[in-house]
């Protein structure tokens, strides 16, 4: 075939080609062991100023520095590009004659122009740099899932409105503000002349925006939960990062795909309502379908699967991924679908899980977790060196770094002042520099960041990016011990001690916050309620019989879907438990109402206590907060009773 | 729009991959459904006499059906517009840049292709979204079903074994490789004549068929050996060869195909070439064990001081095998056997280190990993039958192949057994003898192996020949397994403690004493030696060395040896007890409290991790 082919050659060894990926994974592993045995001294030492994933980073760092400085590419490269007139696109498959042997070569990726010669600097480097939808495909799944997994805690369904507003509002505040400043900057930087070879547009700037606007307090959080810090404020912190993610996943997709028709940077209505569409509607449709295959995994109920713990571990295992995988497929964020589905899974499925995959389960999800965050960590010090188009712009990296503070500031007082409005508990001021200084940027953040790295303002912010997750988390994670001191926040908080001082504050303003909470929680009362009497009983062996709950007319099929084992001396307990459990949400929806409950039946309500001790402080809540809840359920309850 | 998503009709490397992997996902999801349906009901009723059907005797089966589907149910249209082009390149780059009417596009390179297969590129498009790249499966997917096999091995009736085990991994391997690969040369020489032939097929690569299918891999025997309590004797050796096996068969392959004698003519019989080989075999065979112990080692001297975290603990774990494994590549020898050995060393040392907790963790992490390693390529194979797009099914050389390995089994186990009674003492009786020629199944191993490369006619074959092989004996076998059991007589429901009170003292002393004084010193030198430097337990360096070592000895015991020297006394009985395992001669009939830790109640196949059979 007549093309007229020219070449561009890396010359690579057959026999290398065979043990390809062996050296970098091997450097990996050990920039891995030699974090672990790092954390491992710092936290027999109670070292806190630095956090395992800083720990990662900088061994990335020195690591990639090695790499770039100290290796010698042995490759000879001619670099030349074929040119082939019969092709009119790329095809996925290439089949090459080279002296009469057929090879076939597999599409990788385009490559944009001013890449072509960046794009074959070291072989070395070019190792080591990971393909991106690893990151999107392998490794943030299992954070995501098991933040999800965490999150069934009462703290977090008291505290619901404030993190979905933080989480919603807030980054959407977080996003605008950052993309306004970036393009303020980015206008001066044309103005004195930075930018002249490529333009970055006003969506550019916003994507800029909504990826660094997930953030990641993984560092303050483990502080946090080690120090015993207030609850209020873990919780709010920890819902809001888990929730923000997710928002600046889909966000930043949608701001991807606004297109305005002609001009790139005039501002069009309808590219526009499109893409807030799109964001309603992969947001929708990401959470319908992660709730769906947790319901799937739901109807284990109906086997004995319970028999094999092994057995339930891999299902559940595998049909997280499968909701990962659907997602993507469908064209969803797997993500977000991800997260839900731990959300779901832990609230319903967890309960059909025997004690024994209850354990192997969380502490699966709990290593992934572990060695996913340390890899990207790790991956995002080496990047540094390693990723070979880096383009360092002092004024953008000024400006990003400006942003990001005003953003999260612009975020998190405004929506406090208006949230304390409504809450009767406030947040605090002290409360609220915390949570302004907690603004870290990590795993989200890269991985949306390196997705794309084709053009020159994508690399750009790549690098910025990088820069900034750098920053927040060696100076604010380093930095958050001190400033707990400095801000007088409580540390130690024993949450029974806690709970109980808020329950005898609880019946002093009883009347008051009656009404306060049949305002606020009137449709997460209805969801509860719903909840309670149709999908518990429905999915787990929990709550009372649908038989009892549902219309007489559906009793047969009531009859089949209910478990055998929630007959019985179900019923009765069922009610108390429900009363108990629906306490954590409607804290003081109805408090007087408990006491003639555990009057009627206290027996009953030991049992249930019990009960529900054992299906709530397990619940998954992985390596966090474990101790602390299990503590917390006992003492609050009997003191109800 | 600069951000805009890759552009283009298929700028969607993405959902190519989302595809494969839910194609493999969904595959064995289903797997594990029908599993819980099929198992389900089963286990509730599994009392003597009815047909316990093995674990994986079913694991093919959905992978057929979505290979079925895949393959006639969906038609893609194949979009792909293959264009085949001519350059003035001397060698294949491994990335290739090509302008496509101004913009760049990287290519990279997947393999090579014979000239007729060129067709059949481009035939369909969802089946080679299915398709694995073979390096998965030795670099991902065999690794931890290795290691959790060499994890596995930590057991008395494997010691007490030992010999004849390496006997039939060693000397049977190489016996079964030798007679399958005469057997098909011959039927391969009968294709000739017949001219069924269609490509070249030489007696190394008869050979390497030999090699190939050598590997034995019961899983579902001993899953069903496990449930039934079949006599542990059988059941360590069948598991024992199993084991070593693989090893051995990866290395002689991979040692056929180094196998280049010199001159013009390449296929003929060359000595210095074979005797390259042997050295190759004996070199990485070597080499990977010298690896694998040597990262147990030092994982066990790095655990050795980290303590109290287990998520660490259990990460430092999988991160320091996974190294092994890579480290091996890196060096040039076989990854899967130093992974083996590692194993077998960090159970032996490491696994003293953990605490309770990461112990717990770190066995169920491996049970999981491979759990799901094992079904995901049984689920394959099943796919592979229908998705991969060269297949040569010959019906001469499958003949031919069935009856090379009943021949090549035979040839191993009744001749090796008859060799071994003549030194044993316990005489491996005849229906065990049978026993083990029915249980020789192929499994993830050879199919492995045979995927590797399959460039070739003649490597084409041999893979569709696995293939099915490995779906023969899997089912055929897998399932006839109980039957068999009560067809020869063999005893189930063996108590593995009442089995050891039934021999007389005085004869086990002295058959011990024959066979076992070499394992006798090692296991006093690492009792004395290795254990105290490596692991908490054992008595302190100090009282066993010299006492002009006394210095060095102080410094490398770890202080809670010392702790434990008031209970020296105790630990000594303790070490008989322990090293009962092994040498059953200092034995007495208290095995069973070898430990607590290891009557832990296991739940699945792997229970026999730290043994079922003393508790």
């Amino acid at each position: 075939l007549a093309g007229s082919i020219q070449k561009y050659v890396s010359v690579k060894d057959e026999d290398h080609f065979y043990h390809q990926g062996a050296v970098e994974l091997l450097i990996f592993n050990f920039l891995l062991i030699l974090t672990i045995l790092t954390i491992w001294l710092f936290k027999n030492h109670r070292f806190r100023f630095l956090h395992e994933t800083g720990g990662a980073m900088l061994y990335g760092l020195v690591m990639g520095l090695i790499i770039r400085y100290v290796t010698k590419s042995p490759d000879v490269e001619s670099g030349t590009v074929y040119e082939c007139e019969k092709l009119k696109s790329g095809p996925s498959t290439l089949l090459i004659n080279i002296t009469n042997q057929v090879y076939e070569y597999q599409y990788k990726r385009e490559i944009s122009h001013h890449n072509v010669n960046g794009h074959q600097g070291n072989a070395m480097l070019q190792k080591m740099t990971f393909d991106p939808s690893i990151f999107f495909n392998i490794l943030l799944p299992p954070i995501i899932f098991h933040a999800g997994y965490s999150l069934k805690k009462r703290h977090f369904f008291r505290n619901l409105g404030s993190i979905l507003t933080y989480a919603f509002l807030g980054t959407a505040i977080s996003c605008i503000v950052i993309g306004l400043i970036m393009y303020g900057f980015v206008k001066a930087m044309v103005h004195i002349g930075q930018l002249k070879q490529w333009e970055f547009h006003f969506t550019d700037c916003l994507f800029f925006g909504s990826l660094m606007s997930a953030t990641d307090p993984v560092t303050v959080l483990a502080i946090f939960h080690e120090l015993n810090v207030d609850t209020d404020l873990y919780t709010l912190l920890f819902g809001e990062s888990v929730l923000n993610d997710a928002v600046a996943i889909v966000l930043t997709h949608s701001i991807s795909i606004y297109s305005p028709k002609e001009n790139p940077n005039a501002f069009d209505a309808a590219a526009f309502f499109q893409s807030v569409g799109n964001f309603l509607g992969i947001f929708a449709g990401s959470f319908a379908m992660g709730s769906s295959y947790a319901v799937v995994t739901h109807l284990t109920k109906f086997t004995k699967l319970c028999e094999f713990p092994m057995l339930e571990t891999g299902l559940f295992f595998l049909l997280s991924w499968s909701a990962f995988l659907s997602a993507e497929a469908a064209g969803l964020t797997g993500i977000v679908a991800v997260l839900f589905c731990g959300v779901t899974q832990a609230h319903y499925t967890y309960n059909n899980l025997s004690p024994d995959s209850k354990m192997r389960t969380k502490q699966l999800f709990e290593f992934m977790n572990f060695l996913a965050e340390n890899v990207i960590f790790c991956y995002m010090g080496l990047a540094l060196f390693t990723f070979q188009n880096h383009i360092f712009n002092p004024l953008f990296i000024f400006g990003a770094l400006v942003a990001v503070f005003v953003a999260r500031a612009a975020n998190i007082y405004p929506l406090s002042f208006l949230l304390n409005l409504g809450r009767k508990q406030k947040i605090p001021g002290n409360f609220q520099h915390m949570m302004m200084f907690s603004g870290l940027r990590g795993a989200i953040a890269f991985a949306l960041a390196i997705r794309d790295t084709n053009s020159q303002p994508q690399q750009m912010m790549f690098s910025t990016a990088l820069l900034m997750v750098f920053f927040t988390v060696w100076v604010f994670g380093g930095g958050t011990t001190p400033m707990l001191t400095w801000l007088q926040i409580r540390v130690g908080v024993d949450p029974d001690e806690d709970l109980k001082a808020k329950a005898a504050s609880q019946s002093a303003s009883d009347l008051d916050k009656n009404t306060t909470k049949a305002e606020s929680a009137w449709l997460f009362r209805i969801w509860y309620g719903f909840d309670h009497k149709y999908l518990k009983p429905l999915l787990t062996h929990t709550g009372p019989p649908l038989t009892s709950t549902l219309p007489e007319w559906c009793n047969p099929i009531a009859r089949l879907l209910t478990s055998p084992t929630a007959y019985g001396d179900q019923l009765k307990d069922g009610d108390t438990v429900y009363i108990i459990n629906n306490d954590e949400l409607t804290e003081n929806y109805d408090s007087s109402a408990h006491i003639p409950v555990p009057a009627q039946d206290s027996t009953g309500s030991i049992q249930a206590t019990g009960k529900e001790d054992i299906q709530e402080g397990d619940l998954g809540l992985g390596g966090y907060k474990l101790q602390l809840q299990h503590t917390a359920d006992q003492p609050q309850k009997n003191s109800l009773a | 729009m600069s951000t805009e998503p890759l552009p283009g009709p298929r700028g969607t490397r993405m959902v190519q991959f989302t595809q494969a992997a839910i194609g493999v996902c969904l595959c064995s999801t289903a797997e594990l459904g029908i599993r819980i349906l099929v198992l389900h009901p089963r286990s509730e009723r599994s009392f003597w006499g009815f047909a316990v059907v093995g674990l994986t005797d079913l694991c093919p089966s959905p992978g057929v059906l979505v290979g079925v589907v895949l393959r006639y149910g969906i038609h893609v249209p194949s979009d792909v517009n293959n264009v085949t082009l001519s350059c003035q390149v001397q060698t294949s780059p491994a990335t290739l840049l090509v302008n496509v009417s101004g913009k760049f596009y990287e290519y990279t390179l997947k393999g090579e292709i014979s000239a007729q297969e060129l067709n059949n590129v481009q035939d369909n498009e969802m089946l080679r979204k299915v398709t694995f790249d073979p390096e998965v499966f030795f670099n991902i997917l065999l690794p931890p079903i290795i290691f959790y096999a060499g994890y596995s091995l930590k057991r008395r009736h494997f010691f007490r074994n030992l010999g004849s085990i390496l006997a039939y991994a060693f000397l049977g391997t190489a016996i079964s490789c030798l007679v399958i690969g005469s057997v098909v040369y011959g039927c391969v020489a009968l294709m000739k004549v017949t001219g069924q032939l269609g490509g070249d097929f030489y007696f190394t690569d008869c050979l390497l068929f030999g090699a190939i299918v050598s590997a034995t891999d019961p899983v579902t025997v001993l899953a069903i050996f496990h449930e039934l309590q079949v006599d542990v004797e059988l059941y360590a050796l069948l598991f024992g060869e199993s084991v070593l096996n693989d090893a051995v068969a990866i290395v002689l392959s991979s040692s056929i195909v180094a196998y280049q004698p010199a001159g013009d003519n390449s296929h003929t019989f060359d000595v210095t070439a074979m005797f390259k080989s042997i050295g190759i075999f004996l070199g990485i065979f070597s080499g990977s064990f010298a690896m694998g112990a040597a990262t147990g080692v030092v994982t066990a001297l790095i655990s050795f001081s980290l303590f109290g975290f287990p998520l660490l603990e259990t990460g430092l774990f999988f991160l320091m095998s996974w190294s092994t494994f890579l480290l091996a590549e890196a060096c040039g020898f076989t990854g899967v056997v130093a992974v083996l050995f590692c194993g077998i060393t960090q159970a032996h040392y490491t696994y003293n280190n953990l605490s309770t907790e990461s112990q717990h963790r770190t066995k169920q992490l491996f049970e999981l990993l491979n759990f799901l390693a094992e079904n995901f390529i049984f689920s394959y194979m099943g796919l592979a039958l229908f998705t991969f797009q060269n297949h040569v099914f010959n019906p001469t050389f499958v003949v031919g192949a069935f009856l090379a390995i009943f021949l090549g089994r035979a040839a191993n186990i009744y001749p090796l057994s008859f060799l071994l009674n003549l030194g044993r003492r316990n005489k491996i009786g005849t229906n065990l003898q049978h026993m083990m020629m029915f249980a020789g199944l192929r499994g993830a191993m050879a199919f492995a192996l045979a995927i590797r490369d399959t460039a070739t006619y003649a490597r084409q074959m041999m893979f569709s020949t696995t293939l099915l092989i490995v779906f023969f004996t899997v089912w055929v076998f897998g399932g006839g397994t109980t039957a068999m059991l009560s067809c020869l007589n063999i005893r189930v429901g063996v108590d593995a403690d009442q089995e050891n009170v039934g021999v007389p003292e005085s004869e086990r002393r002295s058959t011990k004493a024959e066979s076992a004084w070499l394992f006798r010193m090692w296991y006093n030198f690492d009792h004395n030696y290795l254990k105290p430097l490596l692991t908490h337990s054992g008595p302190p360096l100090t009282t066993t060395l010299p006492g002009c070592c006394g210095p060095v000895a102080r410094c490398l015991t770890s202080p809670q040896a010392y702790e434990n020297q008031e209970q020296l006394k105790d630990d000594d009985s303790d070490l008989i007890l322990n090293d009962g395992d092994i040498s059953l001669t200092y034995g007495d009939s208290t095995v069973n409290t070898d430990s607590v830790a290891s009557t832990r109640r296991m739940p699945w196949t792997g229970s026999w991790l730290l043994g079922t059979m003393n508790s």
